[in-house]
């Protein structure tokens, strides 16, 4: 039982040899942790400054890195026990920085915090309740990582993490132990001595391993890109992207130093979860390898580093992985800068790929067809033309001009709108917004499509966009600001739920004969058709968007979700400009999630994106007769509104 | 090897095609133009033999001031250097005289190979490449896809009716047409539009050239086919439906 | 000058089809002009050939004959038929619009200050001679202007070839003089295409099969009608995803992309993927039982019914057409 009154206890004595040796062990130790931090640093400060980086607006750098790093929101909110137990660990931290600097101070005869002084003794007491659940936390992180070995930390064992767990155990024990000591027993002094060497042994070790994150990740955390997914601009005629050494900015040598090998990058990443050679960690370790032995003044090709060239083209851009990362890496502008590297230079050789900037090259689309194919689906479908008298232009992107389905979604898109009474319009010409060959990293060719739409959207004075793809949500919005001022774009789930009273749908329970319009022969039975929807990367992480579909589909039917949903939603693969790729090795990625929408035991999915809805109807179809039935949110609203009277 | 490719800057494929008001060609206002397709594959043949065997490639076009773009493009896909025959009523001529402008162009460069795209997407006469051969007095092949550099000149494969080919032997200088598909075209890139903006285009005038232009064929009007894209349902029992289908196939559209 | 010339083209030994109709063409030319009209057949050995073009309506035949010319090369053919016409002065010359031609037709006529009219599908008045421009959605009306002949080349299937009138014709012979320096290039015999592997990217025709097959059982039935027609057989990627069909007969954006004459697609609903792998095709036959299918908006023909009485109609259909 630990008496109430129990103090910390700290030897007041030490003699002279003992200051010696401390001052000794101390310049040791800061020495060590210095010269291998200054090689680091300067790693990070002689790579290039990063083009585009602005430090203001200052507001939501400083909220990010109160709630990630302060608050540890994203340690614990993607792993919830690991995370709180880390959490123990880093606050426990924090709150020993002033014991730890008393700690030393002692050891001098100078300590300052007195056991006996009232603030001395809350703060101990203080620090001891930390102690105890960073002991508890530290203790069971360790058994999770050599017992339990969940396999996102790896194969091998990390003796570096055994090391450091052990080190800070023994803190937490020399500290907590110092309790039940007096003052100037021998024992207080050996408790004293074994928490001064875990101390002097730990720092070095910080600049020599992953737990260079203490140092780095708030600094990472705080000079963050500015946005989730954020693509640089090149800079300059010689700027192609990250081909060598020389192009590492100090961004991303400074994340590849902060990497913490936590493996909550590689746990969601699509192309790793269907066995492709693709693994967000090993991308980010293989660049701090890099720099370790080449730097960042080198010549020699990075994508030698990593396991293949075709490594960084299994992105499919979801970006799970950063979205995850809570040390702030920003893995895809790392992933679409290799990218680049190799497309705008012309060492990638694909022919889908190809075959893509041909298409681009020549023509409006991404599918390589005629644009009188657009035209002919606009005049069947008798959609207005935009001439800057109506309210919207809606666009109609490359799905919903050319695919089937899209142009499905669309028709029915289109109906909801003339209910409603917003006036909208299509443009006559589009083009491609740009979307795969961004991600892709063909900077020519995406600037010829962003130019060349920008221009058509000024003189045909576009004020307000709709689209149902949130790709070209995306990019419209996004990535045209670098060669232009994009008109407001919203995806058609916002445009929706902000109409959602004006819906005349019957919500979950309701029934309605239009539903047999839709996938299945006859009407549904009353009872709540169960709907799972399925969250768009481009919709869900990319721009907030889950409640606005969600609204939608909860007056459709009954709302289900998908085991992973909301930011945890896995991708359907077709992202990163994949789905114009060919065909995946090894497993699908969309079999995956369609498997795992189908095993909700939904009657129906929700999408709210063309390309999802494209590869989710592949993956259905080897289900044969018996599968969900596939529809866009615009469909389930469409099928809810009144017959026309004919 | 020195090579030179004669291309041709045509109308996108995509265009709208509508008629001038004389009757005699396509409006051309508001069309985009585009490099043609099987001279992009000869442009393609010549640099995988710079490649291999290194050298230079020139390429060659005749037509108004909007075709420097597409020799621009040619440039950044990795042609050394440009040739343009600033022609403003290139359609007046006909093949006979395009290919005297591009040969009095071609002379003075003595080229070890000269290639074309078979035939342009505009015209489509698949002639100016011949002709040219007859002009310069060069041996020349035709619906080439693919070109081997050999002790004694060029085996050329050559594409035939029905799914044969064909090797031919020839000595250099020589001409060859190019087929579309024969090779993998490579796209643009961002270097190399970057690197083209230093590489040199000359220009020489059409009416400088003394070449002999007036034509021996003259495109008297042009018109829109009658018959517009539609789908032909045929209806009837399977039985009846099949052997109109046949019937159709074998005089209408002459598949069969 | 001497009226109008039809070069005879042979296929296999016997004269090809479109060398029929190149007569049919030169027959009706007569028929505007009033001009007489006469053949040329090129070779080392041409009696067979002779005699056959020799039973139509035709003024003479003319044999031009060389050891030289036994196999073509353009470097022989134009320097013959340049020696040939530079005697006879002919007012027209028409050719077939084959491969060969396309190689040194042209070559003849600059030689002669001419230039050709390829490709041609109709004869007019005037004499304007017709042909496509901007791959078929314009067309072009040509007159020749000035002396000298006027060189043509007819399309195949634009004349019929039993439209060309039987008859009699004079058969005489031509020697021209060709040294072996003068040729200059080496043709080999020709080949095949690798035949192991599955080209469709280059069969100019194909059937398709879709879901519509239902069953893999039923793909025999479509193979059939593929082998009928002479086809090559493809599918949709669901075809081959199921291993009914090996993967190389991929059809779509991630398989393989087709350029055919015709595509005869059998029960496929038309996806995106899919027809961005068909669109090069120049004719496109649809048959599905869905009269809503997207592949319907794409197709020149369309049958709207059920393939497993549809596929053996047509099997039948096409056997009869070939007798």
């Amino acid at each position: 039982m630990l008496p109430l009154n129990a103090t910390l206890a700290e030897p007041q004595h030490f003699s002279l040899v003992e200051k010696l040796l401390l001052v000794l062990l101390i310049a040791a130790s800061t020495a060590a942790f210095w010269l291998r931090l200054r090689v680091l640093l300067g790693k990070i400060l002689q790579s290039k400054p990063d083009a585009g980086f602005r430090l203001f607006p200052i507001g939501k750098r400083l909220w990010d890195f109160l709630w990630e790093v302060a608050f540890q929101a994203k340690v614990i909110r993607q792993r919830p026990l690991p995370g709180l137990a880390h959490a123990f660990v880093f606050w426990a931290f924090c709150a020993f920085a002033l014991v730890t600097l008393n700690h030393f101070a002692a050891g001098f005869g100078h300590g300052f915090l007195s056991p006996d002084g009232r603030f001395g003794r809350f703060y101990f007491d203080f620090a001891a309740v930390f102690a105890l659940f960073c002991a508890a936390g530290i203790f069971g992180l360790f058994i999770r990582r050599f017992l339990v070995r969940p396999n996102w930390l790896g194969d091998k064992l990390s003796y570096q993490s055994g090391l450091i767990a052990l080190l800070i155990f023994l803190l937490m024990v020399t500290y907590l132990a110092a309790f039940f000591v007096a003052d100037v027993s021998s024992a207080a002094r050996i408790l004293w001595w074994v928490h001064t060497l875990a101390i002097l042994i730990f720092l070095p070790i910080i600049p020599h391993t992953k737990h260079l994150h203490l140092v780095l990740s708030p600094a990472t955390v705080f000079l963050s890109r500015g946005g989730f997914s954020r693509i640089p601009p090149l800079a300059g005629d010689e700027d192609f992207g990250l081909i060598a050494g020389t192009d590492l900015t100090r961004l991303v040598s400074l994340q590849a130093y902060s990497c913490v090998e936590c493996g909550r990058c590689t746990e969601h990443c699509p192309a790793t979860n269907t066995g492709k050679l693709l693994d967000p960690k090993e991308v980010i370790l293989n660049l701090r390898s890099y720099l370790n032995e080449q730097g960042p003044t080198s010549d020699a090709p990075l994508m030698e580093s990593l396991a293949a060239p075709e490594v960084p083209f299994q992105c499919t851009t979801c970006g799970a992985c950063e979205f995850q990362c809570p040390v702030g890496i920003e893995h895809l502008p790392i992933l679409i800068g290799l990218r680049r590297g190799a497309v705008n230079t012309g060492a990638w050789q694909d022919d889908y790929g190809a075959k893509l900037f041909l298409a681009l090259e020549r023509g409006a689309n991404a599918h390589g067809l005629p644009t009188a194919e657009r035209d002919k689906f606009i005049e069947k479908a008798a959609l207005p033309i935009f001439d800057s008298t109506q309210e919207y232009c809606l666009w109609l992107g490359c799905m919903g001009g050319y695919d089937p389905k899209g142009r499905e979604i669309i028709a029915d898109f289109a109906q909801v709108m003339n209910y409603m009474g917003a006036s909208f319009g299509v443009l006559r010409k589009e083009k491609c917004c740009g979307d795969p060959v961004r991600r892709l990293g063909n900077d020519l060719v995406f600037r010829q499509l962003a130019e060349s739409n920008l221009e058509v959207f000024a003189q045909s004075k576009v004020k307000k966009v709709v689209s149902i793809c949130p790709h070209c949500v995306r990019t419209i919005q996004e990535d045209w600001k670098e060669y232009g001022t994009p008109p407001a774009i919203e995806h058609h789930s916002e445009f929706l739920a902000r109409f959602a009273d004006k819906l005349p749908m019957e919500g979950a329970g309701g029934f309605n004969p239009r539903n047999a319009a839709y996938g299945h022969a006859g009407a549904l039975a009353p009872e709540a058709e169960k709907i799972v929807y399925h969250d768009p990367c481009y919709l869900g992480r990319y721009r907030n968007v889950y409640k606005q579909p969600r609204a939608i589909v909860k007056l459709a039917g009954k709302l289900v979700e998908a085991p992973r949903s909301h930011a945890r939603s896995f991708c359907c693969g077709a992202g990163g400009g994949l789905v114009f790729l060919g065909e995946e090795s090894g497993e699908r990625i969309g079999q995956v999630r369609a498997a795992e929408l189908v095993s909700t035991g939904a009657q129906t999915i929700a999408t709210a994106c063309p390309f999802c809805n494209s590869i989710f109807r592949d993956a259905l179809a080897e289900c044969g007769e018996t599968s969900p039935q596939l529809l866009d949110i615009a469909q389930l609203t469409a099928r809810s509104l009144p017959t026309a009277e004919t | 090897m020195k090579i030179i490719v004669a291309i041709k800057q045509v109308p996108e494929r995509d265009a709208q095609i509508r008629i001038d008001a004389a009757g005699k060609w396509i409006d051309d206002s508001g069309l985009q133009y585009a490099l043609n397709e099987s001279d992009a594959h000869a442009l393609e043949e010549a640099l995988q033999l710079k490649e291999k065997h290194g050298g230079e490639v020139i390429v060659l076009s005749a037509g108004p001031e909007r075709v420097g773009s597409t020799l621009r493009e040619a440039l950044a896909k990795g042609a050394d250097r440009g040739i343009h025959i600033d022609c403003a009523d290139l359609n007046k001529l006909d093949a006979l005289g395009v290919a005297r402008l591009l040969a009095v162009a071609i002379k003075p460069e003595a080229p070890d190979l000269i290639l074309a795209g078979l035939q342009s997407d505009d015209l489509g006469q698949g002639q100016t490449g011949v002709i040219l051969a007859e002009l310069l007095s060069l041996p020349h092949s035709s619906l080439i896809l693919h070109v081997d550099k050999t002790e004694t000149g060029l085996t050329v494969k050559r594409e035939l009716e029905e799914g044969w080919f064909q090797l031919i032997e020839l000595p250099t200088p020589a001409v060859l047409t190019i087929q579309s598909g024969g090779n993998k075209l490579r796209y643009a890139t961002l270097m190399g539009i970057k690197r083209a903006k230093t590489k040199e285009v000359r220009l020489l005038h059409a009416t400088e050239l003394a070449a002999d232009s007036s034509p021996v064929v003259i495109l008297e009007h042009v018109a829109l086919p009658q018959k517009q894209k539609f789908t032909q349902m045929l209806t009837g029992t399977p039985k009846d439906a099949a052997i109109a289908l046949v019937e159709k196939l074998k005089f209408e559209a002459r598949v069969l | 000058m001497s009226g109008i010339w039809v070069v005879i083209e042979d296929r296999d030994g016997r004269v090809s089809r479109i060398s029929w109709e190149a007569v049919a063409a030169g027959q009706k030319l007569a028929a505007l002009t009033g001009l007489s009209v006469h053949a040329a057949i090129l070779g080392a050995h041409t009696e067979l050939l002779t005699a056959e073009v020799a039973a139509k309506a035709l003024s003479q035949v003319v044999r031009i004959e060389h050891p030289l010319l036994d196999s073509y090369t353009a470097d022989g053919f134009t320097l013959a038929l340049q020696q040939f016409f530079a005697a006879e002065k002919p007012d027209y010359v028409l050719f077939p619009h084959t491969y060969q031609v396309r190689d040194y037709a042209p070559k003849l006529a600059a030689r002669l200050g001419q230039t050709l009219i390829g490709d041609i599908t109709a004869i007019n008045d005037g004499p304007l001679f017709t042909r496509q421009l901007m791959q078929g959605r314009l067309s072009g009306s040509y007159r020749h202007s000035g002396n000298g002949p006027c060189f043509v080349s007819v399309q195949a299937g634009a004349f019929r070839a039993d439209a060309a009138q039987p008859g009699t014709a004079a058969i005489s012979l031509f020697s021209p003089s060709i040294e072996p320096s003068q040729i200059r290039t080496r043709p080999s015999e020709r080949f095949r295409g690798a035949a192991q592997t599955v080209d469709l990217g280059s069969a100019q025709l194909i059937v398709g099969v879709g879901r519509g097959i239902k069953d893999p059982a039923n793909i025999p039935l479509a193979q059939e009608l593929a082998t009928a027609l002479g086809a090559e057989l493809g599918a949709s990627r669901p075809i081959c995803d199921n291993g009914w069909l090996p993967a190389e007969r991929q059809i779509g954006s991630s398989g393989q992309a087709i350029a055919p004459k015709l595509y005869l697609a059998l029960g496929i609903s038309g996806a995106i993927q899919h027809l961005v792998g068909i669109k090069g095709s120049q004719y496109i036959v649809a048959v599905n039982k869905d009269p809503g299918a997207p592949i319907f908006e794409v197709a020149d023909y369309g049958i709207v019914g059920d393939l497993m009485e549809v596929v053996p109609a047509l099997i039948e259909a096409v056997k009869a057409s070939r007798q």
